[in-house]
């Protein structure tokens, strides 16, 4: 592979190096491919509100605050699937956070080494399995065992908190939309923080336990605040997975927009919504809305995702200097 | 690259392996399904009019040499499918709106079916078959009347057992002709809902939980105690669950059968223009004494220009005819009841417009 | 960060003993999560199996779903989601990969420093919406106002897998010593030349595997089928322009029915999807597991 043996026409860049057709291609060519994903967001952008517009100019900004979903009288708004978007995503962060950080202590700190590699892949299995499958299973086995035990037991213990009220009889509704998002949001905030924390430097965690430390101390003092914004970052993504859901949730949740405090009522959000409605739609205005809905999803996961990427340029950023 | 050499050779196998997975698949599953010399005609849309739909495969297969693919995927579904082309024909129980209509770019609408919607529902407990009314129905789907032993449901079931269970209201979630059908009925009897709610093939239901295709809403309704919800009758039948008495204009308390679907098919035995007939709610003349009130007629909709038109035109006029083993011959026994000779005509006329 | 608090007047023992207790009671708790999350997965996988094996036999590989209301005596398989699966699938896969690793050679060795982080913020933006939206936008591009295509179903998959594959790429080069390109650009050859016939060789073992990986993490998508190819043909059909039955679809279908058949069919299938994703996510970790060791013992 000498020089002297290839045949395209060499160029020669300011800087004296050869330039070869090759290269050039292989440039243009990948570089467009990068290109082209950059063009792709755009336009996935573009086509939303291109088809959004209808509804946007019919209902405006009011679409957000107001509540009412009636293909009748083509009055639309998204009040009470955003609530029931923010309602189930927060609720899952609840119940997800603490278990998932508290599984990736477990595996990188607790576990005795026999037993770390079995449970690491364990975690990474139930990441794996698909939302459809686990909403299914909420529907067959989740939700009778909440309409006939869990929801009255807990109404009864816990009534006068008002979010558990009366129990729905069907089973399905928020809390089991809630239950569905933790189980799919945990492995992935577990995983990430596992490696955050296997990430933390062993002597920074040696120095504290030298200084007579306990263990939990030593978490607390040395490999949470290390790993702190990695750690954010990965329960926003967590965050931003339980807003997009829209499959599992569909399948437990209910269908009714109710806007309550009570988690045991149906309930709807935006991703269930459109998975629900988008091919039973009534043109011209209906599609239009939930074209609206799926834009206000868009940009919820680009928020949700940008503030991620600040999150952990920021924290490297500390780490560093 | 022998580094790599063991993992591309192990793709490739793999690869070949999935390849011959696909052939043997497909090559099985034509096999088993032998369509050989069948035309095949695709059909998507009404769940209620898929029992029937059902009875016509085998039937069609044999005398007109026709596969019939029907996906029951809901009346909404199905006036999607045909206006976009996707299917060869959309089944609806709602008639097409005009909008709609000049959405399909040329399509015409055939009454090719005749049956009832009945009130599911499941009450342990109560010691016979309970008994409606319009507005009461309303109001329960208003969500006004919230217990099974309500003053108002035991004002018109003297004498029967109710236990305090509570309503668990359900609807449809997806676009259904069954649900035009309903709320049609429910705004004939509650000028409440139909100034608050009006009639469509989805409304903005006050109450209740939704649930996917009359099979979700039959299921739901069995597996709830106290549930309420509204299908196509012989998913009632078929699933073994309860279906109320309800009390039309007569003030006679009647279930869907075929005697009363066939009562108040007499109100509407002239498609308009469009092929839309109406036979919700009749009155209390005589004729309709027997009249059971939430009937409806289902239509196919289909295209006047389609590159399927000589299979269509020989499915639907095999449908609509009740001599000699033809389509409306399958109907009485799941409670279809054969669609009157005026109709039929009509159709006929419609279906002499299909060309390819 | 001193937690410790050594002090000679305080009375080491007790407040020891609290630290103690303290810590463990959250070893505990961490221990009790883990049980949970173990517990989940075991419930699942559990059920699943339990309801779904059972239901094995090859009708379900053979015969196709029964249309709703036939006659119950003919028994029901899952063939057409099989096929219709597969046959899409493949089709988003072939498309995803190649551009995936054009990004990941743009990113790994042309981009200017400035631009690196602009494509793996496009590529992570990609990844974070979703799939529900990228299903509604293809609608939009291709089908509105025309029929439905299995060929919609693979470009919203192939959109979905695209940044897996385009960052596992970009990992998988960026494991190749620089030593290999200089000694190749050294020798004379051109930029393109060292790319794609000395260091993309050393990473096909990678690609596989992060292809195979993105694969089974998109085999369960529902979103796309359910909006895209919703309406289709009874039985086995493979041509991906019309729309084909996927395996999540189905399972999404059947368990809305009530009927105990579609529900059990439902199970079986969830079991064979199940299956499918872990015996081939597990290989391919084990394959990158042996290919990474046998890298690292020749060099």
């Amino acid at each position: 592979m000498s020089a002297l043996d290839t045949t395209e026409p060499t160029r020669r860049s300011l800087s004296g190096r050869r330039v070869y057709f090759g290269d050039t291609l292989l440039q243009v060519v990948a570089g467009g491919a990068a290109l082209a994903a950059a063009v792709l967001v755009g336009l996935i952008a573009y086509k939303l509100v291109q088809g959004a517009h209808l509804a946007i100019s019919t209902f405006g900004l009011g679409f957000l605050t107001h509540n009412i979903w009636d293909p009748v009288h083509a009055h639309f708004a998204a009040g009470a699937f955003l609530y029931g978007t923010v309602i189930t995503s927060v609720g899952a962060l609840v119940l997800a956070v603490p278990l998932a950080l508290g599984i990736a202590l477990f595996l990188s700190e607790l576990a005795p080494g026999w037993l770390r590699g079995p449970v690491s892949a364990l975690v990474e299995t139930l990441a794996a399995i698909p939302s459809v499958v686990i909403g299914f299973w909420g529907i067959v086995v989740l939700l009778p065992l909440m309409a006939n035990h869990i929801e009255p037991a807990l109404h009864s213990a816990l009534g006068w908190i008002p979010i558990f009220g009366a129990p729905s009889t069907s089973g399905a509704g928020y809390f089991p939309a809630i239950i569905v998002l933790t189980i799919m949001i945990t492995p992935i905030i577990a995983s990430l923080s596992r490696e955050l924390f296997l990430g933390v430097p062993r002597e920074l965690k040696e120095a504290a336990l030298g200084l007579g430390t306990t263990r939990w101390e030593m978490v607390r003092g040395v490999v949470l605040p290390y790993a702190r914004g990695g750690v954010t970052a990965a329960v926003i993504l967590g965050l931003g997975r339980a807003l997009g859901e829209a499959i599992a949730v569909s399948q437990v949740i209910g269908a009714t927009p109710y806007i309550t405090k009570n988690l045991f009522s149906q309930g709807t959000t935006m991703g269930s919504k459109i998975a629900v409605q988008f091919l039973n739609a009534t043109p011209p205005l209906e599609p239009s809305a939930l074209i609206y809905l799926g834009l206000i999803l868009l940009v919820f996961s680009l928020i949700v995702n940008l503030l991620a990427q600040l999150v952990v340029r920021r924290a490297s950023r500390r780490l560093r200097g | 690259m022998p580094k790599n050499g063991m993992l591309i050779r192990s793709t490739l196998v793999l690869a070949a392996m999935a390849a011959v997975a696909v052939a043997a698949l497909t090559a099985a599953g034509a096999a088993s399904a032998r369509q050989t010399s069948n035309v095949t005609v695709n059909g998507a849309g009404s769940t209620f009019v898929a029992p029937l739909v059902a009875k016509w495969v085998a039937p069609v297969s044999s005398q007109l040499h026709i596969t019939l693919n029907y996906s029951a995927v809901g009346s909404g579904a199905g006036i999607l499918a045909i206006t976009n082309r996707t299917a060869d024909f959309g089944a609806s129980d709602a008639p097409l709106s005009p909008d709609q209509f000049t959405a399909c770019k040329g399509c015409v609408q055939i009454p090719w079916a005749l049956a009832g919607t009945a009130v599911d529902y499941r009450v342990d407990g109560a010691s016979k078959t309970l008994r409606l009314t319009g507005s009461v129905l309303a109001k329960i789907y208003l969500g006004q009347i919230t217990y099974w032993n309500d003053k108002a449901i035991k004002a018109v079931n003297s004498g029967v057992t109710i236990p305090h269970t509570k309503i668990a209201v359900f609807y449809r979630s997806d676009g259904s002709g069954t649900t035009y059908n309903f709320t049609d009925y429910l705004s004939a009897v509650s000028t409440q809902w139909k100034t608050n709610i009006g009639k469509g093939t989805a409304v903005n239901w006050p109450t209740g939980t939704g649930e996917a295709h009359s099979s979700g809403v039959i299921a739901a309704v069995k597996a709830t105690n106290g549930g309420i919800g509204y299908t196509d009758v012989e998913y009632a039948i078929a699933n073994h669950v309860s279906y109320a008495f309800l009390q039309n204009r007569a003030g006679r308390f009647v279930q869907p059968s075929r005697v009363s679907i066939l009562a108040a098919s007499k109100l509407d035995t002239t498609p308009n223009k469009s092929g839309a007939l109406s036979i919700v709610d009749p009155p209390a003349k005589g004729t309709f004494s027997g009249a059971y009130p939430i009937c409806t007629y289902t239509y196919v909709d289909v295209a006047i220009k389609s590159s399927n038109a000589v299979a269509l035109k020989k499915l639907i006029n095999w449908a609509i005819l009740d001599t000699a083993n033809k389509g409306q011959t399958y109907g009485p026994p799941i409670l279809f009841v054969p669609i009157p000779s005026g109709v039929v005509s009509f159709d006929q006329q419609q279906i002499a417009k299909i060309h390819t | 960060m001193s937690s410790a608090e050594i002090s000679v007047f305080a009375r080491p023992n007790d407040r020891l003993r609290r630290r103690k207790l303290v810590g463990r009671g959250v070893e505990l708790i961490a221990w009790f999560a883990a049980a949970m999350g173990v517990a989940v997965l075991g419930v699942l996988v559990g059920y699943v199996a339990e309801r779904g094996a059972s239901q094995l036999s090859l009708d379900l590989f053979i015969k196709s779903q029964a249309a709703a209301f036939s006659v119950t005596s003919a028994s029901q398989g899952l063939a057409n989601a099989f096929v219709g699966s597969l046959v899409l699938i493949g089709i988003a896969t072939a498309m995803a990969v190649p551009v995936g690793i054009l990004i990941a050679i743009y990113v790994s060795e042309f981009a200017p420093r400035s631009v690196k982080p602009v494509v793996n913020l496009v590529l992570d933006l990609v990844a974070g919406i979703p799939a529900i939206v990228v299903s509604i936008f293809i609608y939009g591009l291709i089908e509105v106002g025309h029929g439905q295509t299995g060929l919609a179903v693979s470009y919203a998959v192939a959109v979905i897998m695209l940044p897996f594959v385009a960052r596992s790429t970009i990992e998988i080069l960026a494991l190749v010593p620089n030593s290999l390109r200089e000694a190749a650009l050294g020798l004379g050859a051109p930029r393109w030349r060292t790319t794609l016939g000395v260091v993309l060789p050393q990473t096909l073992g990678g690609i596989l595997t992060g292809t195979v990986l993105a694969v089974a993490r998109v085999s369960g998508e529902t979103a796309p089928p359910l909006v895209l190819s919703y309406v289709v043909s009874q039985g086995v059909a493979w041509n991906p322009v019309h729309a084909l039955q996927t395996v999540p679809l189905a399972i999404y279908e059947l368990g809305e029915s009530g009927t105990p058949s579609d529900t059990a069919l439902a199970w079986a299938g969830a079991f064979v999807l199940i299956m499918f994703i872990l015996v081939v996510s597990l290989s391919a970790r084990w394959f990158a597991a042996r290919s990474r060791r046998k890298l690292g013992g020749s060099r």
